[in-house]
């Protein structure tokens, strides 16, 4: 009976119109994909830059330098110059760095005119 | 008590300090190098908190990115909301509303007294729209955990970006990724100085603070043809000059356009078409334009009290540091990158107005949502080739797909159906029958490739054709889906009808 039932729905479906969009099931994202650099769909060109991609913007070792970022620009503080012609590290005999040769936020702060006036009175102005 | 009265611990602590500093090393020292601050390093950073921008911000919160965007606006929605879609069809419906009111209501049994137009209170309606939708995107950061950074950003190198902050002051952001979304700018027209007073773009002519008596629009696009449609109903004889002999862009089907053309001509707007504007003169109480037809010989002067340019838009860049990353922008100025978004740096990558692709807000959102995704997941989706325009005049013109001219131009086999809104029920019963919808398809397959409608809410009704294209529908599977009555929707499937077949009410 179920048998029968069967044939004669797929009889009916037989001349049902099949639509054009079909249902394709939960969308999947593929297990691979080729992150190939390739040009954009809407690129007026359909092509990419000769060194598009390689991983580096600089077309020379130089340029690189030129550009380059450590603490301020490379080339122009570390490593302007090499090592070796910079001298020893260490300050000569005698001689002891100043703390105003660091940059600001490591430096004393500077003192108000009623700071240095409690310093000087020992602290009596400010229990005047 | 006493705590008010004590030294500053810091000054304590430096006044009591020992230092001995008999003798000072030279300046030039390996101990002179910088002590840079550390900027603070961001998953992503955005530059530009326009549609692009924005979007992608939201996105990438919602995608557990830590993420800041950088916008220099002070607001936003870039230009979209703040002085483009959004400002401007503010505009287009009320002054739509005004000229209805004023030509259209006897023949539909409503007699009105004096009608007055309160341009001061348009404007007003028109910035709360605008508001209200930037302070919603502003929330929508919150929610979503997006820093927000006003300021001005610009590349120092790959990876960093110094934002000279809107209140004074800078800061440094560091991104393992970054996405430049930094938008476009009217293109100036040549000799011609925008004042945004008498000579203005898209912006000015959002805000002028009286209707002009005569206003000529320089470029026949959608902005121009929008912004006219305004004006002109508002009060201002408008003259478009276009170079090309249709109007609507390279995108509007030739015979669609020839209907917007009547139709806008009908509500009183004039056109010179083949026309090229030589020069312009400012000097004078009223602007000066010498145009001659496109391929000479028909010198003529024009003049009008506003003159909007609107001949197109370019990237925008300026100020952005591009060289400091090493990046490539192309001969138009747009940053050149892969199918990924990608810059040549991998890990920057450019979306929206500033690279290729057609300068829409909605072109703009599925990039950045399909950028954030590549970083995210490392595959995203955009379909340039199901990207509608809508041109938000009156009627209104709307399209996806291919176009005649364009079929034609590739050779590619089609088949037309048309269906005009004077046989729809619903345009009928709302006195509003200009326009029709043209389908196109592919003879043997059925397979739709274009869509094209002008008249009433054809902005809304080409979203069906989109989903249509971009499922890769039959005219007939679009005939077949049952449409309710009475709608405007009915047009389009008695067109997918008369595409496949034969359209029952025409």
């Amino acid at each position: 009976m179920f048998a029968t039932r069967a044939l004669g729905q797929a009889t009916a479906h037989a001349v049902e119109r099949i639509p054009l969009i079909r249902f394709l099931g939960k969308r999947q994202i593929p297990a691979h994909i080729d992150h190939t650099p390739l040009p954009h769909p809407a690129s007026p060109t359909g092509s990419l830059p000769a060194n598009f991609g390689n991983g580096n913007t600089h077309t020379t070792f130089s340029s690189y330098r030129d550009s380059a970022q450590q603490h301020g620009p490379l080339r122009k503080s570390i490593g302007a110059q090499s090592a070796s012609r910079l001298g020893p590290i260490e300050p000569p005999q005698g001689h002891y760095f100043d703390r105003n040769e660091l940059p600001e936020r490591f430096r004393r702060t500077p003192l108000s005119a009623a700071e240095i006036e409690a310093i000087e009175t020992g602290g009596a102005t400010l229990f005047g | 008590m006493l705590a008010g009265r004590l030294i500053p611990r810091t000054a304590v602590r430096s006044s009591f300090r020992k230092t001995s500093l008999p003798t000072v090393v030279s300046s030039v020292s390996r101990w002179r190098r910088g002590y840079a601050s550390q900027a603070e390093e961001k998953d992503l950073v955005i530059i530009g908190g326009g549609v692009a921008g924005y979007v992608a911000a939201i996105k990438a919160g919602q995608e557990g990115l830590k993420v800041a965007c950088i916008e220099k606006r002070g607001a936003l929605g870039g230009t979209c909301l703040n002085v483009g879609c959004i400002p401007s069809k503010s505009l287009l419906n009320n002054s739509h509303l005004y000229h209805q009111i004023l030509h259209d209501t006897k023949g539909r049994g409503i007699h009105v007294g004096e009608v007055k137009l309160d341009l001061q209170g348009m404007m007003k309606a028109k910035d709360t729209s605008v508001t209200g939708l930037t302070k919603g995107i502003e929330f929508l950061f919150k929610k979503n955990g997006v820093e927000y950074i006003k300021g001005t950003g610009s590349f120092v190198n790959e990876h960093e970006i110094k934002v000279a902050l809107n209140d004074g002051g800078e800061t440094s952001v560091k991104g393992k990724n970054i996405i430049i979304a930094t938008g476009s700018e009217a293109t100036p027209f040549p000799g011609l100085d925008i004042d945004e007073k008498r000579v203005i773009t898209s912006t000015g002519a959002l805000s002028l603070d009286k209707v002009p008596e005569k206003m000529i629009v320089i470029g026949g696009g959608i902005i121009g043809l929008e912004m006219g449609s305004v004006w002109s109903r508002l009060g201002a004889k408008v003259t478009v000059v276009e170079f090309l002999d249709q109007i609507g862009g390279p995108g509007m089907d030739a015979e669609i356009s020839k209907q917007a053309l009547k139709l806008l001509k009908k509500q009183g707007v004039d056109f010179k078409l083949g026309t090229k504007v030589v020069s312009g003169d400012q000097s004078g109480e009223t602007v000066k334009l010498e145009v001659d037809s496109a391929k000479g010989g028909k010198p003529e002067t024009l003049d009008a009290d506003v003159v909007l340019v609107a001949i197109g838009r370019r990237p925008y860049t300026t100020g952005l540091g591009l060289e400091n990353a090493g990046l490539d922008v192309d001969e138009r100025g747009r940053v050149v990158i892969d199918s990924e978004y990608r810059t040549k740096a991998s890990h920057i990558r450019c979306i929206g107005d500033v690279t290729f692709g057609p300068m829409l807000a909605h072109k703009a959102e599925e990039e950045a949502v399909a950028a954030v995704e590549y970083i995210k997941k490392g595959y995203g989706h955009v379909n340039y080739g199901v990207i509608p325009s809508v041109m938000y005049t009156h009627p209104e013109v709307a399209w996806v797909g291919q176009n005649e001219q364009e079929l034609k131009q590739q050779n590619i086999p089609y088949k037309v159906g048309t269906f005009p809104f004077s046989a729809n029920s619903r345009a009928k019963t709302n006195l509003d029958t200009d326009g029709m919808v043209k389908m196109l398809a592919d003879p043997e397959t059925d397979r739709l490739l274009g869509c094209h409608i002008i008249g009433p809410n054809a902005g809304e009704m080409i979203a069906e054709a989109t989903l249509a294209l971009e499922y890769g529908a039959s005219t007939e599977d679009i005939a077949r889906t049952c449409h309710a009555h009475p709608t405007l929707a009915e047009a389009f499937k008695e067109a997918a009808m008369a595409t496949y077949s034969k359209a029952i009410h025409f």
